[in-house]
């Protein structure tokens, strides 16, 4: 299972956006392979990490199978997980 | 090559032949040159995040021109959305560096002279804006540094650029060939100008018919035969040749640059011309660069603010007074004076319209109120910062000092001894540690950083009476006069 991910451009983050990409990734390591996103290719599912409640990132451009996840809070990191969760379950 | 590397943005630089000159010498290897090279190495930030994927979404967009991923300091906006993104994207920077990173001028002028070429070319028949894309297109393609520059010396203030004693004192053309100009002049507090490949050269304000040979925008390679650079000096400067380990320097890394650009008659060709005697354009090149340029510092002074804010709150933690209700009040204070300013630089990008090139431009009016609120806040900011962080800012010993191993005093201590015994304070933080902070911040308040966060802020792009002429114009004062007399039932 490939997940595209994307990260807000960082202008004032809440929290370290990147330690809880790295939360997520060791949550579900063998299991799921997180990649930045590009264009062109297609991802089972998409995660965007905002670092403030607008959570800006552009995502329209990518493709993704299933859902798009969103997280703009450190707190969001339980329900992110149950979220993927409940994919690779599906 | 649509993005460089920070490694291949400073290895081009080496391979340029640009003139410097610094304290009287002509300087051979700028680029490592200590006084100088923290400026490149801010520059380079720019580069550096555009490859970090946590930052890609604002230093990176797509070229409308030629739908390559570009570095975003060389997009054209195609919407409000990309005017805020910018502004983000200098906050971003502001944090990164706490500097002036020299980059957004070159973006402003290219986003001016793309709508003004286009309206040249509607009422003329010139094909300026054909020209300028195609030179876009170079910068985007070789993700090049480019300085807009537009501020002349200009000589006598009560005099238009025709009736100066030396007519130098504004950028002219002084011979027209069959395949170019030739200019003289020269460009004054040019922001990086020497860590740029490239320079954008626009006029400096409106002109009249009798000005119109003033009245030109072309673009130039920075090592052109004819151009040099005289470097300007900053408070404190000489702090960055000592010991580069020293803490002294206040900020090891970073800094800003401003440099006088002679043009010794410079040979432009024909197809880097993008505006000659159009007089009556000058007006509109400057008001939007202008507008660009007030509109992003409602992003990178917020940026420098967010250190500055950090670095007041550190200090009074290393101080032992992050408890005290006034220093936690001084605190908010600053975040809400900076976040007003960021306030305005959103704002002004969001009522953003499109001009008839097709490319975005800030609301005129929410950008000289932005711009006139940053030649304010940064100095309350820093008033409260040297507030926060007491007068052992300015009276602290040296580096050298803190570490000298000279015996002082009846017994066997020496005077690193002595320093670190009585510039103690919290506990649970070093000496140095605290000594590094109140560097930091005297060196933004008032050292070689309060160029880019002080002054700059005050006169970069216009004084604070620019922005007041602007927001006079535009203040729409009749239609507020009507809504009076409407609610009041005055019919005339």
């Amino acid at each position: 299972m490939i997940c595209g991910v994307k990260f807000c451009g960082g202008c004032n983050p809440r929290y370290d956006r990147g330690e809880a990409f790295k939360k997520i990734k060791e949550h579900f390591t063998h299991r799921v392979d997180f990649v930045i996103a590009e264009e062109g290719k297609t991802y089972d599912f998409l995660l965007i990490i905002g670092g403030c409640t607008n959570c800006c990132a552009s995502y329209k451009q990518y493709n993704w199978k299933t859902e798009v996840i969103k997280m703009w809070d450190e707190k969001h990191l339980p329900e992110v997980i149950e979220k993927i969760e409940r994919i690779i379950s599906n | 090559m649509a993005l460089k590397t920070e490694a291949q943005y400073i290895e081009s630089l080496r391979k340029l032949n640009t003139k410097v000159y610094l304290m009287g010498e002509k300087i051979d290897n700028w680029v490592d040159h200590p006084m100088i090279r923290p400026s490149i190495d801010c520059v380079a930030m720019t580069h550096k995040l555009a490859e970090d994927p946590q930052y890609t979404d604002l230093m990176t967009t797509k070229s409308h021109l030629t739908g390559k991923t570009i570095n975003r300091f060389t997009h054209i906006h195609q919407s409000t959305d990309d005017l805020i993104k910018k502004v983000k994207m200098l906050r971003l920077l502001g944090q990164k560096t706490a500097s002036c990173f020299q980059r957004c001028v070159g973006m402003d002028a290219f986003n001016a002279v793309y709508s003004t070429t286009f309206e040249i070319d509607e009422k003329y028949g010139t094909e300026y804006h054909k020209r300028f894309k195609k030179y876009l297109e170079f910068v985007q393609e070789n993700d090049l540094v480019v300085d807009g520059a537009m501020t002349d010396p200009k000589g006598d203030r009560g005099l238009p650029p025709h009736k100066q004693a030396d007519k130098d004192m504004f950028m002219h053309v002084v011979e027209k060939r069959a395949d170019g100009i030739v200019v003289r002049g020269s460009k004054a507090h040019q922001t990086g100008c020497i860590n740029s490949q490239e320079h954008l050269i626009m006029p400096t304000m409106a002109m009249g018919e009798d000005d119109k040979e003033y009245a030109i925008s072309f673009s130039i390679e920075s090592d052109a035969e004819g151009i040099f650079m005289i470097y300007g000096r900053q408070s404190c400067d000489t702090r960055k040749m000592e010991d580069p380990d020293s803490i002294d320097v206040g900020n090891p890394k970073y800094g800003g640059q401003e440099a006088l650009v002679v043009f010794d008659d410079v040979f432009i060709p024909n197809e880097r011309v993008f505006m000659c005697e159009e007089y009556e354009f000058a007006t509109m090149m400057v008001e939007r660069f202008a507008g660009y340029h007030r509109e992003s510092y409602g992003g990178c002074k917020v940026g420098v603010g967010d250190v500055v804010i950090g670095a007041a709150a550190l200090a009074a933690e290393y101080n032992g007074a992050q408890k005290a209700s006034h220093i936690k009040d001084k605190l908010i204070e600053m975040t809400h004076l900076n976040e007003t300013l960021y306030c305005c630089g959103i704002a002004c990008s969001a009522e953003g319209w499109k001009t008839k090139a097709g490319n975005y431009q800030i609301d005129l009016l929410l950008a000289n109120v932005c711009k006139q609120n940053v030649t304010r806040f940064p100095y309350e900011i820093v008033r409260l910062a040297e507030d926060i962080a007491g007068g052992l800012m300015v009276t602290m010993p040296s580096h050298k000092d803190f570490h000298s191993t000279v015996k002082a005093g009846k017994g066997d201590k020496t005077i690193g001894d002595w320093c670190n015994k009585y510039f103690a304070g919290n506990a649970n933080v070093s000496t140095e540690d605290r000594m590094k902070v109140l560097r930091f911040l005297e060196n933004i308040c008032l050292g070689a950083a309060a160029v880019g966060y002080r002054t700059e802020s005050m006169h970069g792009a216009g004084s604070p009476q620019a922005q007041r002429i602007m927001i006079s114009r535009q203040g729409n004062t009749e239609m507020k006069k009507g809504l009076a007399k409407d609610i009041i039932g005055i019919k005339k």
